[in-house]
Order: C-alpha cells, then sequence, then structure tokens
C-alpha cells in the first residue's frame, strides 16, 4: 500500500513536470514559427538553439509520459517498481536541467539529433560540446535503469515466452497474456535496444573527442546510430501511449478488457523486428549505403507500422460500433490520439517510400507527419492517461463543459498547426531554415497561420495542467 | 642510424608550398584585372558569364609548367565539348608579358581555342594570396619553387576546387562539374584513424566489403537479446 502511494505520488509529480516542459517546449515552437514567419527577429544561433532545445525536449518528456503511464498501470499485473521511477525522475531533471544550460547558455544548435560531426563543429561555448553528451549520458542512464527494472518486474511473473504472448500462435492457449504486458514487454526491448545504440553512440563521441585526432568516426556508421537510437526511440513512446491505451480504452469505455489473440500477438512481435530496421529509411541519401539496406528500411517501414496500427484501429472501431459508450474525457482523447496517429503514421509512410522521399527529403512533409503523430496521437495517449490518473489521484470526475473547450481548441489549434506543415511540404519548402528566402513565397504566411494555431493548440495545453495541477497538488499536499 | 643522416636531405626534399587541397576553398578569388589578347579585363567578368578553370605558369618554367598544360589539354580533349568553362593560363611572373603568353599559346597550339585565355596580370600577388599560391624563387636562373595547380572558380567568383599536381580526366571532370554548381557527392575513404567503418571500399576494384562498423551497429540489438534471455531466464516467475 505504501508504495502504491509513493508510485501514485511520483507519478503526479512526472505529470507536473511532463506539462511544464511541453508548455515551454509548446511556446519555443511558436517562437520559431513566428521567426520564420518574419514576425519577430532573432539571430540564427538563438533559433537553432531554440530548436535543439524544442525537439530534445520534446522526444525526452513523450517518451518519460508513456514510461510513467506504463509504470503506473503495471501494478494492477505484476509488482510495479518504486526506486527506478525515482532514480529515473531525478536523473532526469538534472539531465534537462544541463541539456537546456547547453542550449541556452552555451548556445549548442546542432538540432536534437546532434548529426556527426556537428558537435564538434564547435560554433558555441566549448564546454557546451561536452556537457551536452554528459546530459545525454544522465539521461540515458536513468532511462536504462528504469527500462530493464521494469521488463524485469515483468519477467519475474511472466516468462519470456509468455510475456511475448507466444502460447497464443497456438491452438487453445492454457495461458493468456493481457495486452498490456505483451505491448509493454515488446516496447521495452526496443527501448533498450535503442538506449543501447544511444551509448554506443555517446561512447564513440567521446572517443573522438578526447583522442586528440588520434581516432575518427566513421560518419555512415554515426548517421546509422544516430537514427538507431532517434527513430525507433520516437516510435516506441508512442507504443508505450498504446500500451496505455489498450488497459483503459474498453475500461473507461465500460466495455469488456480486450483479450490477445493470435492476430495480435503475431502483430505485436512483428512490431519489434521491423520497427528495429525501419531507421534505414533515414539512409536513403547516404548513396555509400548499399542499396539493399534502402530496401530493408522501405520495407521495414511498411511492415512495422501497419500490424499495430491495423490491430488497434480493427479494436478500437470494433468496440465502439454500435455498442453503448459511456465517453468521457480520456477515451475521447484516445480515440482522436489513435486517429492523429494513423495519420501521421501513413505521411511517415508515404515520406518512407523511396521514390516520394526523393521529392520530400527535408522538406515541411517532414516535420508535418512526426508532429502529427506526436502533438496529436502520442500526446493525446498520455494527456488521456493524466487525465485518468489525476481525477483517481483526486477522486473526483470530469466536468463536461470545459471537456467540450479542450477538445475543440486541441482539434482546431493541432490541425490548423499541422495543415501549414503539410502544405509547406506540398510546396517543397525545406526544414530547419531560420529564415525563407523569396523564392519560397508561401512559406512565411504559412509559418504565421501556424503559430496562430499553435497558441489555440497551447490554450489547450493550459487549460489540461490548470485541471490536472490542481488534481496531482490535492494528493501531493494530502497528508498520510 | 642511415635514417638519422638521411633526415636533414628528407627535410630539404619536404616541399615549401602547401599540398592542401582544402586551403581557401569556398573562399572568394581577388577581382583582379588581367590582359589577354583582347585587353585588360576584370576576373569577374569572365566568371560571370563562364566558370573558370584557373592555371598559374611562367614561360621559362623548366619545371612542371610544360607538363601541367600539356596533361591539360589532353584531358580536356576528352571533356564533353558542351560543358561550360573558360581556362584561364595566368603567368605568375612579373617578367612574362603578354606576348610571351601568346607564344606559349601557339607553341601547345591553343591560340585559336576558344575556351582558352592566356595571360598576364600585375595583380598576381594580390590573386596568390587569395588562393592561397606560394611560388618560391629558386636558384639564379629565375626560375620558381611552385606546385602544379588548377583552381576551379564558379559563376560567383568562390574557389569550389582546387587540384594539385598532373591528375587524370576523371579529377578534372569532377572540377567542371563543381564550378557549374552541381552538387557532387562526397565520402570519406577508410583510413588507419578510423577504426569502425560500415563498409570498406577499394578504390582500385570500385567494391564494397562489410567493415566492422557494422558489427558495431548490430551491438545494440545484439546486447539486449542477451540482456532479455538473462533477465528471462534468472526471474522467478510466479505462474498462474
Amino acid at each position: 500500500m505504501m508504495e502504491r502511494t509513493t508510485l501514485a505520488r511520483t507519478t503526479s509529480i512526472w505529470i507536473i513536470a511532463i506539462l511544464l516542459l511541453f508548455i515551454l517546449s509548446v511556446v519555443l515552437g511558436i517562437i520559431m514559427r513566428l521567426s520564420q514567419g518574419g514576425v519577430i527577429s532573432q539571430s540564427p544561433v538563438v533559433f537553432y538553439s531554440q530548436m535543439t532545445t524544442h525537439g530534445f525536449t520534446m522526444i525526452g518528456i513523450w517518451f518519460v509520459a508513456g514510461m510513467v503511464g506504463v509504470n503506473y498501470l503495471m501494478q494492477r499485473y505484476v509488482s510495479a517498481p518504486v526506486k527506478s521511477n525515482i532514480f529515473a525522475l531525478l536523473f532526469t531533471i538534472i539531465g534537462v536541467v544541463l541539456l537546456w544550460v547547453t542550449t541556452f547558455v552555451g548556445k549548442f544548435h546542432t538540432g536534437w539529433t546532434f548529426l556527426y560531426p556537428l558537435p564538434f563543429k564547435i560554433a558555441w561555448a566549448g564546454w557546451a560540446t561536452p556537457l551536452f553528451f554528459v546530459s545525454l549520458t544522465i539521461l540515458g542512464v536513468g532511462w536504462l535503469v528504469w527500462s530493464v527494472s521494469l521488463l524485469m518486474a515483468i519477467f519475474k511473473k511472466y516468462s519470456i515466452t509468455r510475456a511475448l504472448a507466444w502460447q497464443h500462435f497456438g491452438k487453445n492457449p492454457s495461458f493468456e497474456t493481457p495486452p498490456f504486458i505483451l505491448i509493454t514487454v515488446i516496447t521495452l526491448i526496443g527501448v533498450i535496444t535503442c538506449l543501447l545504440a544511444a551509448v554506443l553512440l555517446i561512447v564513440l563521441f567521446f572517443a573522438e573527442y578526447f583522442s586528440s585526432g588520434t581516432f575518427v568516426n566513421d560518419p555512415l556508421l554515426m548517421k546509422n546510430l544516430t537514427y538507431f537510437f532517434g527513430h525507433t526511440i520516437a516510435n516506441e513512446m508512442l507504443y508505450l501511449g498504446l500500451a496505455t491505451l489498450y488497459e483503459l480504452f474498453p475500461e473507461v469505455s465500460g466495455r469488456p478488457k480486450w483479450k490477445t489473440t493470435w492476430y495480435v500477438a503475431l502483430a505485436w512481435n512483428c512490431t519489434l523486428v521491423f520497427i528495429l530496421t525501419a531507421f534505414f529509411h533515414h539512409m536513403y541519401m547516404d548513396f555509400v549505403q548499399p542499396e539493399s539496406f534502402q530496401i530493408v528500411g522501405q520495407v521495414a517501414s511498411y511492415l512495422a507500422s501497419l500490424p499495430a496500427a491495423v490491430v488497434t484501429v480493427f479494436s478500437v472501431l470494433t468496440l465502439i460500433y454500435r455498442n453503448s459508450i459511456r465517453w468521457s474525457l480520456t477515451n475521447v482523447l484516445y480515440f482522436m490520439g489513435v486517429a492523429g496517429w494513423v495519420i501521421g503514421g501513413l505521411g511517415a509512410v508515404i515520406d518512407a517510400t523511396i521514390t516520394n522521399n526523393l521529392v520530400l527529403h527535408n522538406t515541411l512533409w517532414v516535420p508535418a507527419h512526426f508532429h502529427t503523430y506526436n502533438a496529436m496521437g502520442n500526446v493525446l495517449f498520455s494527456l488521456a492517461f493524466f487525465n485518468w490518473a489525476a481525477n483517481r489521484f483526486a477522486g473526483i470526475g470530469e466536468s463536461g463543459g470545459a471537456n467540450r473547450l479542450k477538445i475543440a481548441l486541441l482539434l482546431v489549434g493541432g490541425t490548423g498547426f499541422l495543415l501549414m506543415f503539410y502544405l509547406g511540404g506540398a510546396y517543397s519548402i525545406p526544414r530547419r531554415f531560420n529564415i525563407y528566402p523569396m523564392e519560397f513565397s508561401l512559406a512565411a504566411s504559412f509559418a504565421r497561420i501556424a503559430a496562430v494555431f499553435a497558441a489555440v493548440y497551447l490554450a489547450a495545453v493550459l487549460i489540461f495542467f490548470w485541471d490536472i495541477l490542481r488534481k496531482c497538488l490535492k494528493l501531493l499536499t494530502y497528508s498520510r | 642510424m642511415i635514417l638519422l643522416l638521411w633526415a636533414p636531405k628528407l627535410y630539404a626534399l619536404t616541399p615549401v608550398y602547401n599540398l592542401d587541397e582544402e586551403t581557401n576553398i569556398y573562399q572568394p578569388v581577388a577581382d583582379i584585372r588581367v590582359t589577354t589578347e583582347e585587353g585588360g579585363i576584370y576576373l569577374s567578368e569572365i566568371y560571370s558569364g563562364r566558370p573558370i578553370i584557373l592555371t598559374l605558369v611562367y614561360t621559362r618554367c623548366a619545371g612542371v609548367c610544360n607538363p601541367l598544360l600539356m596533361r591539360l589539354k589532353e584531358n580536356i580533349e576528352l571533356i564533353d565539348p558542351k560543358r561550360e568553362f573558360t581556362i584561364l593560363v595566368l603567368s605568375f611572373d612579373p617578367l612574362d608579358t603578354l606576348e610571351d603568353m601568346q607564344g606559349m599559346a601557339k607553341r601547345f597550339t591553343l591560340d585559336e581555342d576558344p575556351r582558352w585565355e592566356f595571360a598576364v596580370s600585375r595583380e598576381i600577388d594580390k590573386l596568390n594570396r587569395s588562393i592561397g599560391f606560394n611560388p618560391v624563387r629558386a636558384g639564379a636562373k629565375r626560375q620558381f619553387d611552385h606546385e602544379a595547380l588548377l583552381i576551379g572558380i564558379n559563376r560567383n567568383g568562390l574557389i569550389t576546387k582546387k587540384l594539385i599536381g598532373l591528375r587524370n580526366e576523371a579529377a578534372l571532370g569532377a572540377m567542371i562539374v563543381e564550378i557549374n554548381d552541381v552538387f557532387v557527392p562526397s565520402y570519406p575513404l577508410p583510413d588507419n584513424k578510423r577504426s569502425f567503418s560500415c563498409f570498406n571500399y577499394d578504390p582500385a576494384t570500385g567494391k564494397n566489403s562489410p567493415g566492422w562498423g557494422l558489427l558495431v551497429l548490430s551491438l545494440p540489438a545484439t546486447l539486449t537479446l542477451l540482456l532479455v534471455l538473462v533477465i528471462g531466464i534468472n526471474s522467478n516467475h510466479e505462474h498462474h
């Protein structure tokens, strides 16, 4: 019981911290779009420092948001780890503070992918490069320990084969693996793999940094490792959100729990394999990467997204079709999140098709699709969990009127903001430009309109934050 | 011991000029005035029309100038005539006159070729500084110690490529592509410092073979598999 209370309190601290960082990062995003739109003027160094902070913080917070949800819900099945959760919280706070110091004080501005050899092309304070890697190391260690401890907690109760639901491939399985456990295990294995890729990457960066020129990295290996980590973690965090959806969506809708079937088990096991090779699609422009790898990248991109998406969409639609559903903010957010995930996923698959990538590569189509499955997908999954958890912590219900307002603002703000990215992609406007040359006549207008819609989205997030903050503080200030 | 005795000689053989082809790349070339058969003209007037392949020679050269021009002429004949460029052969010796340069053009039978321009300039030092060319007077016979150098200048007056030494048609072709601002993919070749290349390219055969880098790339998945097996096997399962 004591453990459960500590877990709830830690979860509520996570939720407050994540939402605070989210608000700050959205503000940075709006400032960048205003800058691209020519409404405000800022130096390229300031712009790219903001872009680096924005990208890294968003990836980090929505990854830990998924982990927080999974860790909290895991106590329904196994003894959920608490110490490693607190350890990860402390390491995340230290890591994020150091990261923001490197970008805002040190002006480190390589972008969140810190693609080799950019970190060594010092255009900022000299100390910012090693400090950046120190902050990454701290974040990586915290998250790796957390992920391994979650996996260990599951394996204490479920054998490897049962955790992966392999018994469902046979007839009449004697034991049922809950979908939540299956998806969590599949995702954690992927998370550990990509975090180990990050560890290798940081070791190689440090090796070159301290070698005084005697050791030089291979740019292709570094780029492969970067996207092995970066692409994979960006996808795995979505699956963490999906794990909470599988657990909570039927429950809050007043419907029976989903069961693991052979096709659910097969889809998620396929996802484990293919998600780890889909990152090759980031190397389409690297002519030294053999063509066979590029083909693997395209095929894996299709196979990684389709099984999980088809099974999830099918499950969600069959649950709501001609059924009496108890709609609440939580399941509306989950439902909208699935739509955002699918739309963004389709955009991603279009871009991952080699012939399309020749046109869309490094255009605004790229931020369009990943903002779709994040801002209108994964973020909504996590907001749904936050809302559900906050209500539970406070022991109070949801207010109907404010919920409609939140949903409306999220939908209008999110859709308008994303549409400007998609239109930008369709017009071949390049991404990562701090100002647009005259040749891209519509780019600045798109950026200005996007900033307005993003502000509407931010308004929704602020209402969410206020509502969830009040509820979480109730738990934190409650004396036992 | 023998090496030690040889050391001063080896030092003396070290060229006095820089053999680095990256120096001054993407820097603007000095917009000097040169004199050609048609009269005085600024470099910018030439490169704004067509990009330039600039080579620096002198007519009394007893060294590399003649082989350099001969090789350049042979290679240019192999290049697609539709490609746009001007070859500017400029004397860096203040003693050379325009007539000397025209005589050189005749000797190489290039005086009638519209792509070739032979010229002199009074501002040669300014140009040399901007391109990183440092000829050194050597001996009493008015000779210079200098590298065989080709400079590629694009239509914006930027040095986009340098070639040092007598180079083949492929290298010249790459220079012509670069001065026309066409993207040229490049990738560092494996060397002793680069231990973990994903692929080892053999320039002689043009073939790629897998390198240690691929093994490094597979490490995260391999380590995770081992970790999952170790945790899974050592855990106490409380099966239902």
